[in-house]
């Protein structure tokens, strides 16, 4: 059975489509990435699987339960984390834990949430109001307030947007012991490419709704990674023969299976006098998502700065 | 009812509730505003001629008349802290912690809803203690409570007009806009601060229709004369059991996580 399905599934709001016909499924046991820029419709397809929202068409299934016609059902078996924090900073974490487990019919609850927050390190905050917490304590906290009922699958909206390098390391090995120890399906939104390349089993990238590609990291590192050589050039330059995937003025992106053997060669051809600047991107995820789109992920949705400005000043409050 | 939704229902409620004990400010404030009110509006027409007030309010005393009206005012326009905390809710996201939890929505109406009518309640044994010391007549009897209990349900009617108002919308100005347009002329058209044998015919026909009129003559009917009017009493269960169920479909169908 798959964790979860996604069969052409199209969500607009007025004339504008946030999600374009997308399918992919998500197997049990595995994290899976669904990958990005800002404004591909990421967030909403989570909205959509949690229920939240409800797509204009196709179908949607949890562990083989159809969400828009049980969407309580499906309800009690997922766990939700947030792009933003949001915890009820007036109350304690345990307090915070305590809604959490009446919201969701957690029986033995106390027992669970202690070692909860002995799994995160975070015992000794138990009874601190989450005013004082960090960024990363406060990732912590929330992604035990989604383990407490024991759901098999776990939505995580860019789980560690606004935060630091060491948390988001921290967040990184949090999450890939979520899912071996606890056996937890992990579904993952990011637009951070290394975040899918160190995480996930599989990836599927998403662009303005659209499905662009999916696979595993690897798979499509060897089928699409090319590594990418950007000139910015003096004067117009011919490219004959390039496989040129970009160009803007002066500035030129070509397409190569390996930069260090061509780039000799390509500068000759150009003339050194002409160019002002050479740079090589190797393969990698990023270099799957610029072969694929012509652009960066930055240059496609670029990081949303009143979002991440929110996000921190709420985890500063 | 389910026993799942009633344990729901005293998670968020418990939340409701605790944010006023949280802050002593809140607290404070929540008990002091209507204070004020008697003691500078009280005193304003207390010096009258007694055969005045005898004439006019049907007692020697103002502050009498005035308390069960303050009351009565105060405890619906703290209806508007249902609306304020969806509001606050929705900005800061956790609207959709509990939106995406199997937590029917109806259930979340009524925590917003209750958590407003009880911040209203907590004002009633203050002001009728420093009423009765500033020399208010309160007559102690069980009519007493079923007064208190019927400030109680119309407040929630209240709140869950606030709360209507905000279902699909999470514009912090709108809660206090909404109040003041609700709360004021409701106020002066109801007996709550005047009576109304000197009103305009007009006036006196929306009066006739103004919940807080019933509220209002219900509270003086048993403080003042320890006497009270059960077709008032059931008038204004109507009301509150009708918009609490308009309110709660409206929320079960269309409120938005944001």
């Amino acid at each position: 059975m798959r964790a979860i399905l996604l069969e052409n599934v199209t969500k607009k709001f007025g004339d504008f489509t946030a999600v374009d016909g997308l399918s992919f499924h998500v197997d049990e046991g595995e994290i899976f990435g669904l990958l990005g820029p800002n404004g591909a419709g990421k967030t909403t397809t989570i909205k959509m699987i949690t229920g939240l929202l409800r797509p204009t068409s196709g179908r949607i299934e949890v562990l083989g339960i159809d969400v828009t016609k049980e969407t309580m059902r499906v309800k009690e078996r997922l766990g939700w984390v947030s792009s933003e924090v949001i915890l009820d900073d007036d109350l304690t974490a345990m307090q915070n834990l305590w809604i959490q487990a009446k919201l969701y019919g957690v029986k033995n609850w106390r027992e669970r949430a202690e070692n909860l927050l002995r799994f995160f390190g975070l015992e000794g905050f138990k009874n601190s109001k989450v005013k004082g917490f960090s960024t990363g304590m406060r990732k912590k906290l929330e992604i035990a307030m989604a383990l407490l009922h024991s759901p098999e699958i776990i939505l995580m909206d860019e789980p560690t947007v606004g935060l630091d390098v060491v948390s988001r390391k921290a967040v990184w090995e949090v999450i890939t012991r979520v899912n071996k120890e606890l056996k937890v399906t992990i579904l993952l939104t990011t637009h951070y490419l290394e975040e899918a390349d160190s995480l996930c089993n599989r990836i599927v990238i998403i662009n303005r709704g659209k499905k662009v590609v999916e696979g595993t990291p690897e798979e499509l590192k060897s089928r699409y990674a090319y590594d990418v050589i950007e000139l910015e050039s003096a004067v117009p330059l011919k490219l004959h023969g390039w496989d040129v995937i970009y160009s803007d003025g002066n500035k030129y992106r070509i397409k190569v299976k390996d930069a260090a053997s061509v780039l000799p060669s390509l500068i000759m051809e150009v003339g050194p006098q002409n160019l002002r600047k050479v740079s090589v991107k190797r393969a990698s995820l990023d270099s799957v998502f610029i072969s694929l789109t012509g652009l960066s992920l930055e240059e496609a949705g670029g990081i949303d700065e009143r979002k991440l400005q929110m996000i921190l000043r709420r985890a500063r409050r | 009812m389910s026993l799942r939704s009633m344990d729901q229902l005293l998670a968020l409620y418990y939340r409701e509730v605790t944010k006023v004990y949280l802050s002593i400010f809140t607290l404070v404030v929540t008990i002091v505003q209507p204070l004020i009110w008697i003691v500078f509006f009280g005193s304003s027409l207390s010096g009258l001629p007694s055969f005045f007030l005898e004439s006019y309010f049907h007692t020697n005393n103002y502050l009498s008349f005035l308390l069960p009206g303050e009351l009565s005012v105060s405890s619906i326009s703290m209806g508007m802290m249902a609306s304020m905390s969806l509001v606050q809710d929705k900005r800061l996201g956790y609207l959709k912690r509990v939106m995406v939890s199997p937590t029917r929505n109806y259930v979340i109406f009524l925590a917003k809803v209750l958590g407003g009518a009880t911040r209203g309640l907590i004002q009633v044994p203050i002001l009728l203690v420093a009423g009765y010391l500033m020399g208010a007549q309160i007559a102690f009897s069980a009519y007493l409570f079923l007064w208190v209990t019927a400030v109680f349900l119309v407040s929630m009617g209240f709140s869950s007009i606030y709360f209507m108002f905000n279902t699909t919308s999470a514009d912090w100005q709108r809660p206090g806009l909404i109040m003041n347009l609700i709360t004021m002329p409701l106020m002066f058209s109801s007996t709550a601060l005047f009576p109304k044998e000197f009103f305009p015919w007009w006036l006196k026909l929306i009066s006739d229709v103004n919940p807080l009129t019933y509220l209002a003559e219900l509270g003086r009917l048993a403080l003042i004369q320890g006497a009270f009017d059960w077709t008032s009493f059931i008038a204004l269960m109507g009301f509150a059991a009708f918009f609490l169920a308009l309110g709660a479909v409206v929320a079960e169908y269309k409120l938005t996580p944001e």
